[in-house]
């Protein structure tokens, strides 16, 4: 065993710095980010490190490399803020090129200034050796195993799946995506530190565009969805080279061939990376779960809820709502119908703040409407929706996409996670039965470890519902919950929200199914081309000659049944 | 005059190198990191054709022409078409091509050694030309002239043939495409096979312009490559034109004003501008959100 660390310390030392900035990927890439700044950000905090790492031990004692590794992780973790100030509002292929000239320009400057020795680059004194390195992996995987299950954690792989419908569950993506790119930045710069004390010396161009994609490969290959994906990642990557020299693979070529064909191969064939190969823990199974927190109540009856005057939406000359009146209640079941185009999802979009009205003045539970007004604002203030177009968390499972419903109604864990508080875990457990409860609701609670992206359609259709329901919603909307159900799924759905309505919740439902609206709702509004045409009780809007002639007139034939 | 004629030698090899990087871009949605690979092998065997077998360059380049496109085939077939339809696609196939371009520069490794290769030096005529005060060789306006020309022949194609229908059509809209008989998977791999064959092209005027090649001289196109694409609007063909010359416009200028090691931060600084002031680029499309 001595023998073996010795004649491969530098191999496991390397293993565990691996690991380290393979987490600084992990750190973005689980909020669906993609960053290339990190080889940048490592290389600022391992040359400013060695501005302030004093000669002896601080004060006599804080050693040295921890004042180093302070100084690198705040560099690193404050480039990244300063970065993300201006590119946050990018996504996808941009942010990961905008980070990468980031990268390369601080590597262009840190080349161009003296106290980094230049191109020549600066000598560090030896720091670093197996145990440092792996202490700081194992105290930064620590930290990202802890995340996971966190409120935090869920948020961010919440935005990873999809961000509009992460917003929608009162989840402040910019800020959630701020942290997650400060993280990784604090990871990037105490990679550098760990690396320019271990290897005793640093050049800025050794912290290139090769770097950033050595370090994205090795996340990627470990998986960027479970905590221990970058450590599998390093694993492989550090050992393969090592295996291929004991096997007598020594030609200059073959090596990088090989690596390139097995990097290949594990995308190609393991979607998750390896740790796609881990089997999935299941959660201990929930016989009894806890019954659900008690929650604030909702308005009484005939509390005003939302209140819009002259409302309008224009979308480059086309009028999609223009000058609409609305007022919803507590208690109430709103039915809003119309033709397709008549502007009703764009309505239940201004409503739900996601898209901000171009004139018009509206309040909803007691937020005012208007383009400073963030959608998850509007969330956490008790407005809770399900979309048109399905928007679940696909690769998270039934319960999961609940619990990111739950946002709103539970409180932060990560910190007290990491102390492994007991309050913590039974923050944790409220939260899993305001979970469990809202699915038992839908009738999904047998459906609970699926992956929603796996579950049927109407399955969805209803987790989706759960989903919302698990924010404790004082106004919920539902944007044609019936599509694509048959007449007794919808049926079903409408006494489950009469039975919503009697709980407190007041609905605003979207449906083409007229017939179940009228069923359900206990008020019904007209849209035709953006205006209100009819507003009043099911029975005389399914009367109103200008209802039939616009709408049911029409929709009559293909909505009966044969 | 001199700085302006070097930049645009320079520019319309960056903007070659370009067009090919945002053409599978704009009709696929997808950035392929083999691309710089491809250029380097590229430039590697068209150095061996002519050392070799003594081609001239006007031989030279349809092969490698030929040679960058069925490289390309098998980008798409190995790297792209194995991941249809996975929610991961944008990240796995950065990561795909990434190690099939690892893979193939490994192989050139095998091929050609790690050494530098360079040119015959009397494989091309020497002549210099001068034009306004500033001094060029033909070779320089060879390589202008091939560049612009095969930028405006894929231009010309894109807009105007069947197969430049179906490419706009399948990025529009893959499925709709499909519905009308467009045979997506043909579409996508001739996109890519005209894609690399003016990456690989790009590879030996590279070569040319500075009569050096070595392995690594697609790491660092790439990233001027991106930047080019950036600037011009990720997918457009004109853009990719002008962000290529305005690359290299800035690059040479800065070399000459502010210094080599500065040259960098000139072409990446302008890229990091671009995307803040106008994420879509000079010539891009609006990015539309849908809810």
């Amino acid at each position: 065993m001595a023998g073996f660390l010795d004649s491969y310390a530098s191999t496991i030392t390397f293993m565990a710095l691996t690991g380290v900035f393979a987490y600084s990927f992990y750190a973005v890439l689980m909020a669906g980010q993609l960053s290339l700044a990190q080889a940048g950000l490592a290389s600022a905090g391992a040359f400013t490190s060695s501005l302030v790492v004093p000669a002896a031990p601080l004060f006599g004692v804080i050693p040295r490399l921890v004042v180093g590794i302070a100084v690198g992780m705040a560099v690193g973790a404050a480039l990244a803020f300063l970065l993300g100030l201006p590119v946050m509002r990018l996504r996808g292929v941009f942010l990961a090129i905008a980070t990468l000239a980031f990268g390369e320009v601080v590597r262009i400057l840190l080349i161009n200034q003296s106290w980094t020795g230049g191109a020549q680059g600066l000598s560090f004194p030896k720091l670093v050796g197996i145990p440092e390195a792996w202490l700081a992996l194992a105290v930064v995987a620590y930290w990202f195993w802890r995340l996971g299950g966190s409120r935090l954690g869920r948020a961010l792989a919440a935005i990873r799946e999809d961000e509009l419908a992460a917003k929608a569950m009162g989840i402040d993506v910019t800020r959630h995506r701020m942290i997650s790119f400060v993280t990784s930045g604090a990871v990037a710069g105490l990679y550098g530190v760990l690396l320019a004390y271990f290897v005793r010396f640093a050049d800025p161009n050794a912290f290139g565009f090769s770097t950033a994609v050595d370090g994205l490969v090795t996340a990627v290959v470990g998986g960027t969805t479970l905590f221990i994906g970058p450590l599998l990642g390093s694993t492989f990557l550090t050992w393969l080279p090592e295996l291929q020299r004991a096997i007598g693979v020594e030609a200059g070529w073959i090596r990088p061939f090989v690596s390139g064909l097995l990097l290949l191969l594990v995308i190609l064939f393991l979607p998750g990376g390896l740790a796609a190969l881990i089997p999935h823990r299941r959660r201990r199974a929930m016989a009894h779960p806890d019954a659900p927190p008690d929650l604030p109540p909702l308005p009484a009856p005939g509390t005003p809820i939302a209140s819009l005057r002259a409302i309008r939406k224009e979308y480059g000359g086309v009028h999609a709502v223009r000058d609409v009146d609305l007022d919803i209640a507590a208690g109430e079941i709103v039915g809003l119908i119309g033709p397709n185009g008549a502007g009703k999802t764009t309505l239940v979009n201004i409503v739900s703040g996601l898209v901000p009205p171009s004139g018009g003045e509206g309040t909803v539970v007691g937020i005012p409407l208007g383009s400073g007004v963030p959608a998850h604002r509007i969330a956490l203030a008790g407005v809770s929706r399900t979309f048109q177009q399905i928007k679940l968390f696909n690769r998270l499972s039934a319960l999961d996409n609940v619990l990111v419903g739950a946002h709103r109604v539970s409180r932060p864990t990560l910190l007290r996670r990491m102390v492994l508080l007991p309050s913590a875990r039974r923050d944790e457990k409220r939260a899993l039965g305001q979970a469990f409860a809202q699915l038992t609701r839908v009738g999904l609670a047998d459906r609970a470890r699926l992956p929603a992206g796996d579950l049927s359609y109407g399955d969805q259709r209803r987790l989706e519902i759960a989903r919302a329901l698990a924010a404790h919603p004082t106004l919920l909307i539902l944007d044609e919950p019936a599509a694509g159900m048959n007449h007794v799924e919808a049926h079903r759905l409408s006494v489950l929200i009469r039975a919503l309505a009697e709980d407190g919740v007041t609905v605003l439902l979207i449906e083409h199914n007229v017939r179940m609206v009228l069923e359900t709702c206990t008020r019904v509004v007209v849209l035709d081309f953006g205006e209100v045409i009819a507003a009043g009780d099911p029975a005389t809007i399914a009367r109103d000659p200008r209802v039939v002639e616009a709408y049911l007139g029409a929709e009559d034939d293909q909505a009966e049944p044969a | 005059m001199q700085q302006l004629l070097n930049g645009i030698f320079l520019g319309s090899i960056y903007a070659l190198f370009a067009i090919g990087f945002t053409l599978v871009f704009g009709v696929l949605d997808r950035l392929n990191l083999a691309h710089s690979a491809v250029f380097s092998a590229s430039a590697f065997v068209g150095i061996e054709l002519v050392a070799r077998f003594g081609l001239s360059i006007w031989v030279t380049l349809p092969i490698i022409f030929v040679f960058g496109g069925l490289l390309g085939l098998v980008i798409e077939r190995v790297a792209f078409r194995p991941l249809k339809g996975r929610h991961d696609a944008h990240f796995a196939g950065l990561i795909s091509s990434i190690a099939l371009g690892a893979m193939f520069l490994a192989l050139l490794q095998a091929g050609f050694g790690p050494d530098t290769r360079r040119f015959p030096p009397d494989a091309f005529p020497q002549q210099r030309l001068e034009f306004a005060g500033a001094v060029f060789s033909v070779l320089q306006l060879v390589i202008v002239v091939v560049a612009f020309a095969l930028m405006v022949g894929l231009t010309l194609m894109v807009s105007r043939s069947r197969l430049g229908r179906g490419m706009r059509a399948v990025a529009e809209n893959p499925h709709a495409a499909a519905v009308l008989g467009v045979d997506v998977d043909r579409v996508t791999a001739l996109t890519f096979a005209l894609s690399t064959a003016l990456g690989g092209v790009a590879g030996v005027l590279f070569a040319l312009n500075v009569n050096s090649a070595q392995i690594s001289m697609g790491s660092s196109i790439e990233l001027k490559g991106l930047a080019v694409i950036i600037v011009g609007g990720l997918g457009s063909l004109p853009g990719a034109m002008l962000g290529g010359l305005l690359v290299g416009l800035a690059e040479v200028f800065a070399v000459t004003y502010v210094g080599s090691s500065w040259r960098d931060v000139i072409a990446f600084g302008l890229l990091f501008s671009i995307l803040l002031l106008r994420p879509q680029g000079i010539f891009g499309a609006r990015q539309v959100r849908e809810i």
